[in-house]
């Protein structure tokens, strides 16, 4: 990692673990949005510190270790989108979304379809959507992105109920919505490859969260087995445990410099699935195996283990869901051969 | 060398790679005798000797030496993607003798023994005893001084190509007064000496890699030490640090060219449109990809100085797991007649594609050269900070 990558890391980390609450939610909005991470990727045309995608990944790995509950990363995703596209004012759209003024967009499949000039359909798992003025669609054919305002006739946003309690997510339900009234940010083959754009780096953000959680987590078990005596020793004596511990590291480890990998190649959709797929199930892993460490305590709701277990099993089922990747990857392997 | 060289340099090796590597090795090493398979390494080695490709690590002076880590990851990684043998007939003396010596020998022993070396002349290691194998330090083969010469009697095991060897790093015991680690001394075998037996061990594959060596009353110089007396496991020490991490970025580069051979059997067994199968190879592509960057990410902290403790475990560990994941994969997919014994393959990767072959081989990674249970410790105790065990099993001691 560059040295500026990890002066960016600490002052979030600083910040995220001084605020000493997994699942933080407004104090760490406000002060992401003061303190620029927003505005870390984008481009310095556009005024940005356009230090790359990388750093949007350190962020979200940072915001992942605190188990973040303020929708940043889907406010990275979006202003990024924004970023690439032609739209004749982004200046100002990026302006307002610098600004605090939530832009949000699906963590989960959609399927919104638009005929004779109407939008129909739905979107899925919207972090924070509750409290943003805007989201970001795009049809199921990938030919039409677009801003819809979240206050609209046609258009219902219900909030999702999920165990995770540190993500918000609301899901959108489009009906006869007319296309005159959204802006659109791109249509035909430019909004196909946003659009694919942006799916691989919500896989590449889903990654990094997993990836900072899942190591945030594992120092809290270390420290449990460090502390807690059984048998007249600290359980991190036994090698049972200790090989278990050594074991999750390595996963960790692997996995984020799996991540980092990606984000050094010339993009590709099959890199940014297989990520998310090694990362998500390497927090899952960890997250599977922290709460057996914790024994009892784990299972009590005061200790926050099970914020992350939470947190990673409903990372699995982000991004494109947990069925696709597997076969996804595999199938982008062959035809890059 | 900046970037832009190095990349010049990498297209220069890998076009001297393209028409220097042997021809169809692998099926010339199929069931081959032992002849035909030193005779192959001895003509590869030769050839990379000249070119200044097998000593890039060592110092300036030295034929080919004075090649910073970055050119030698490149000389690594080109190997594997041109997918040359292994030379690991010459490895313990490319890299374990030659660094020792040039780390902790005298000028004298480096006049004596490198230009040897570069000759083709074959080290083997002499570490493992049976009963000191994870617990390297409770070795017990003994070396008593007797004037100007060391008398050398007990047994060493697991020790590659030691059949084929001209001299022995060999690890002895000079003390056992004190701590295990203490009294251990380093010294330079000549394998020919009156006394040295050796037994080639048969292995589960139909190789014989490695030998057990014995040692009956055989005489080493004292000149031939390494090290003071009783510093032999510092010395040790270095023999076993001279090829971190670029032996792993070339194994799990082999490791990602190899995902193509296992398309190849999955097509060859028409489970390319089974999604059991794809899903099995998707989950696996992601872990290889990981190890690659992992090995990859891991010599660039060599190189840039950031080494941490732990981090050379972090990655020995989860490439002997992926690679075993891998030729599971493999075995999984090659079905019934993937079972068939076709023999063995002289110094094989573990990519030959003979699955079965590769399953077994695939053991070498988890199990030599510090097993996975080992790393583990290591990175438990050393980077995560997590307390060692107690001393001795006799906790009433």
């Amino acid at each position: 990692m560059s040295v500026e990558l990890n002066e960016l890391r600490d002052s979030v980390r600083q910040v995220v673990s001084g605020i000493g609450q997994y699942g933080a939610k407004q104090s760490l909005w406000d002060q992401g949005i003061e303190l620029g991470w927003l505005m870390v990727s984008i481009p310095e045309s556009l005024d940005g510190l356009d230090m790359g995608v990388a750093a949007s990944s350190v962020v979200n790995i940072e915001l992942g270790r605190g188990l973040c509950a303020a929708p940043l990363s889907s406010a990275l995703l979006s202003i990024e989108a924004l970023c690439d596209s032609n739209l004749s004012d982004k200046a100002d759209h990026l302006m307002q979304a610098l600004s605090g003024e939530l832009l949000s967009l699906p963590f989960a499949n959609s399927s919104i379809r638009l005929n004779d000039a109407s939008l129909n359909g739905y979107a899925i798992a919207l972090p924070g959507a509750g409290q943003a003025t805007q989201a970001l669609l795009w049809t199921e054919d990938q030919q039409l992105l677009f801003l819809a305002s979240l206050d609209q006739p046609g258009l219902k946003c219900v909030e999702r109920s999920t165990r995770d309690v540190t993500r918000t997510l609301f899901d959108v339900d489009l009906q006869n919505l007319s296309l005159k009234e959204q802006t659109i940010v791109a249509e035909g083959e430019q909004a196909q490859q946003l659009v694919s754009a942006l799916l691989a780096r919500r896989d590449i953000s889903l990654a990094a969260d997993s990836i900072g959680a899942a190591s945030e987590l594992l120092e809290m078990t270390i420290e449990h087995l460090n502390t807690r005596v059984q048998f007249r020793r600290p359980l991190a004596m036994f090698q049972a445990l200790k090989h278990r511990c050594a074991d999750l590291k390595v996963q960790i480890v692997a996995s984020e410099a799996m991540l980092f990998d990606a984000l050094a190649r010339p993009f590709s959709e099959t890199r940014a699935m297989a990520a998310k797929y090694l990362c998500c199930t390497s927090f899952a892993k960890v997250a599977e195996e922290s709460l057996q460490l914790h024994g009892g305590i784990g299972m009590a709701d005061e200790h926050d283990c099970h914020l992350f277990l939470k947190r990673a099993l409903l990372n699995m089922h982000l991004g494109r869901g947990e069925a696709v990747y597997a076969q996804a990857v595999a199938r982008g392997f062959l035809q890059e051969q | 060398m900046t970037q832009i060289e190095l990349e010049q340099f990498r297209r220069q090796v890998g076009s001297w790679l393209a028409s220097n590597v042997p021809n169809a090795w692998r099926p010339a090493l199929t069931n081959a005798e032992q002849g035909d398979f030193v005779e192959l390494q001895k003509a590869w080695f030769t050839k990379l000797v000249e070119a200044g490709y097998a000593t890039p690590h060592w110092p300036e002076g030295w034929p080919g030496g004075g090649r910073s880590l970055a050119e030698q990851k490149v000389i690594f990684e080109e190997v594997a993607r041109a997918d040359a043998p292994r030379l690991i007939l010459y490895f313990v003396a490319l890299y374990h003798a030659a660094c020792t010596l040039f780390e902790c020998g005298s000028e004298e022993q480096r006049q004596k023994y490198l230009p040897g070396i570069l000759k083709g002349e074959i080290w083997c290691q002499g570490f493992s005893e049976p009963n000191a194998g994870s617990d390297l330090a409770s070795l017990k083969t003994r070396a008593v001084r007797k004037g100007d010469k060391y008398i050398i009697n007990g047994q060493k095991t697991w020790s590659t190509m030691a059949q084929y060897a001209d001299h022995c790093l060999l690890l002895a015991r000079t003390d056992s007064s004190g701590p295990p680690q203490a009294g251990l001394t380093y010294l330079l075998l000549d394998m020919k000496s009156p006394g040295v037996s050796v037994r080639p061990i048969s292995q589960i594959t139909g190789d014989d890699e490695f030998a057990e060596i014995f040692f009956d009353d055989v005489e080493v110089d004292v000149a031939d030490r390494v090290g003071d007396e009783g510093a032999g496991w510092a010395v040790a020490q270095a023999t076993l640090a001279s090829e971190r991490g670029l032996t792993l970025v070339e194994l799990t580069q082999r490791m990602r060219y190899g995902l193509n051979i296992l398309v190849g059997t999955l097509k060859s067994n028409g489970r390319l449109s089974d999604p059991v199968a794809l899903a099995d190879l998707g989950c696996l592509i992601p872990k290889v990809d990981a190890a690659c960057a992992l090995a990859d990410q891991y010599l660039q902290k060599r190189i840039n100085g950031t080494e941490q403790v732990g981090d050379a475990s972090i990655v020995k560990l989860y490439y002997a797991q992926v690679l075993r994941e891998f030729v599971a994969l493999g075995v999984r997919v090659g079905g019934l007649d993937g079972q068939g014994d076709s023999g063995f393959m002289r110094g094989a990767t573990q990519e030959t594609g003979d699955w079965t072959l590769d399953y077994m081989n695939s053991y070498n990674w988890s199990i030599a050269g510090g097993s996975n249970e080992v790393q583990r410790n290591i990175i438990a105790e050393r980077m995560l900070g997590m307390p060692r065990e107690p001393k001795s099993w006799q906790l009433g001691e």
